[in-house]
């Protein structure tokens, strides 16, 4: 490889090889990929503020969970209320993968729990089946499902496992641990179907704490390669629990290159915030988002700055070099702030005008 | 407390509470793990700070983030299973929450 670059360098000396640079990264673009009704998967140039790509979906689009494949050309999309998984290929709209989870006697759920491996070749779910006998519900164990994408259409999935109940969003970490939101943030190893506690979240040994409060819907990481949630807890001066002294918004994560979690208090609970990325550049930096947008530095523990957004948005993610915020889900506008002063400084609204409700909104990188 | 008025029942359990000194037992819902049918939430009364304005803003800006999720299961139509198509012709909230109807169980559900 150093040889190459050392011929090419000889070949067109410094200058060729910084435009070479220059001409791939301009070329290299972030994309917001999401979602929006009636039937659109939409693919958005960021930086432009332009629609690259809108495919139209012969599904119910609900919930609109989306995790996309590790080189970015085929978004797996959790629909037909939850129950459906469909890989469509971006640079064609075709559908090149799907897995219908129920069948008539069982109903399969999976309550935004999708992943793809790091490698491409495996797809994670958690089904919630519901045996419909003719005079009742037939509740059953939820199960790991692990599919092949190389399956096409109609997978089955390769194998299942049991998994703890109330299980929602879910990640998959380069050494293929796949990492689970529920109770207790877990560590699946999908060879074995084995769950452990990565970071105990209802069983935390925190004992000022209340138990953790976590919304975990928008598997939005991708960016800074980590699996990331919020946390909110009440904080009592002793543990007699019988005087709060704080009621603190925390983030617990785990990096998905390394496997290292973290679990830290940040801030007091001032806003609500329904999701949040951080900086892929500083991990220090936190955005969260909700009626407001807020710039938490999570090293110092203090908010940086906070200002008030038009409407509610549920969905936050973040540029490749840190310096655009979007904001969306919910409505059907994407707002793009400053990262550093926390400016409005564009909008993009969806051609459908159909609203993105919970769907999630991805940041990718595309092209060469 | 006497300048409130209560304006439901819920609301009236409350004050009876309060004279029948069993404060301790009133629960807020806010600080329940709520979603979808398994706690039957009845929605967001109040916001964590026992108020309103910390709730989305505007209403059309949660709806179909809450009810497409189920999250609302006893204001809105269970889009989940039951009634799929309720806001089939509305893809807007903001917009079209107008289309919004009621629904009710047909004669084979009842």
């Amino acid at each position: 490889m150093r040889k190459r670059i050392v011929t090419f360098g000889a070949r067109f000396g410094l200058a060729g090889l910084l435009a070479l640079a220059g001409g791939l990264a301009a070329s290299a673009r972030d994309m917001i990929v999401t979602m929006a009704k009636p039937d659109q998967l939409y693919v958005i140039d960021a930086k432009a503020r332009t629609v690259d790509k809108a495919c139209k979906l012969d599904f119910n689009i609900i919930p609109g969970v989306i995790a996309m494949s590790p080189d970015n050309a085929i978004a797996y999309v959790l629909g037909n209320r939850w129950e459906d998984v469909f890989g469509i290929d971006l640079s064609t709209c075709e559908t090149v993968f799907s897995a219908h989870q129920s069948d008539e006697e069982v109903r399969r759920k999976s309550i935004a729990s999708l992943a793809v491996s790091k490698d491409g070749k495996h797809l994670y779910t958690v089904r919630n089946p519901v045996k419909l006998l003719v005079d009742r519900y037939q509740v059953m164990e939820p199960e790991f499902a692990v599919y092949d994408t190389s399956s096409g259409l109609n997978a089955e999935p390769v194998k299942t496992s049991p998994a703890p109940r109330r299980m929602t969003v879910m990640a998959t970490g380069e050494d293929g641990t796949v990492y689970a939101a529920g109770h207790e943030i877990y560590a699946i190893d999908p060879d074995t179907g084995e769950f452990r506690i990565k970071i105990a979240n209802r069983s935390w040994d925190r004992p000022t704490y209340s138990g953790p409060d976590v919304l975990a819907f928008w598997p939005i990481g991708t960016q800074a390669n980590e699996f990331l949630l919020l946390y909110s807890a009440a904080k009592f001066t002793d543990a007699t629990k019988s005087e709060m002294a704080d009621f603190v918004w925390g983030y617990e994560s785990v990096d998905l290159a390394t496997g290292k979690s973290e679990i830290e208090d940040f801030a007091s609970f001032e806003v609500i915030m329904f999701s949040a990325v951080r900086d892929p550049n500083d991990k220090s930096k936190l955005y969260g988002v909700y009626t407001q947008l807020s710039k938490y530095d999570v090293a110092k523990k203090e908010l940086i700055k906070r200002v008030d957004l038009p409407h509610t948005y549920y969905c936050v993610n973040i540029s490749s070099d840190g310096k655009e915020i979007y904001v969306g889900g919910t409505n059907d506008d994407i707002g793009v702030y400053d990262a550093e002063t926390l400016e409005r400084i564009g909008e993009i609204r969806l051609p459908s005008g159909g609203d993105m409700a919970a769907g999630t909104m991805h940041v990718v990188r595309m092209g060469s | 407390m006497r300048h409130l008025k209560p304006l439901n029942q819920k609301a009236e359990r409350v004050t009876r509470a309060v004279t029948q000194d069993k404060m301790d037992e009133v629960r807020a819902m806010q600080t329940i793990v709520a979603g979808c049918a398994s706690t039957l939430d009845p929605g967001w009364e109040v916001d964590p700070f026992g108020g309103v304005a910390a709730l989305c803003q505007p209403m059309e800006a949660d709806l179909y983030g809450c009810s497409d999720p189920c999250w609302w299961p006893a204001q809105v139509p269970d889009t989940i299973n039951s009634y799929k198509d309720w806001n089939g012709d509305a893809d807007n909230a903001a917009k079209d929450w107008r289309s919004l109807g009621t629904v009710f169980p047909s004669d084979s559900e009842t």
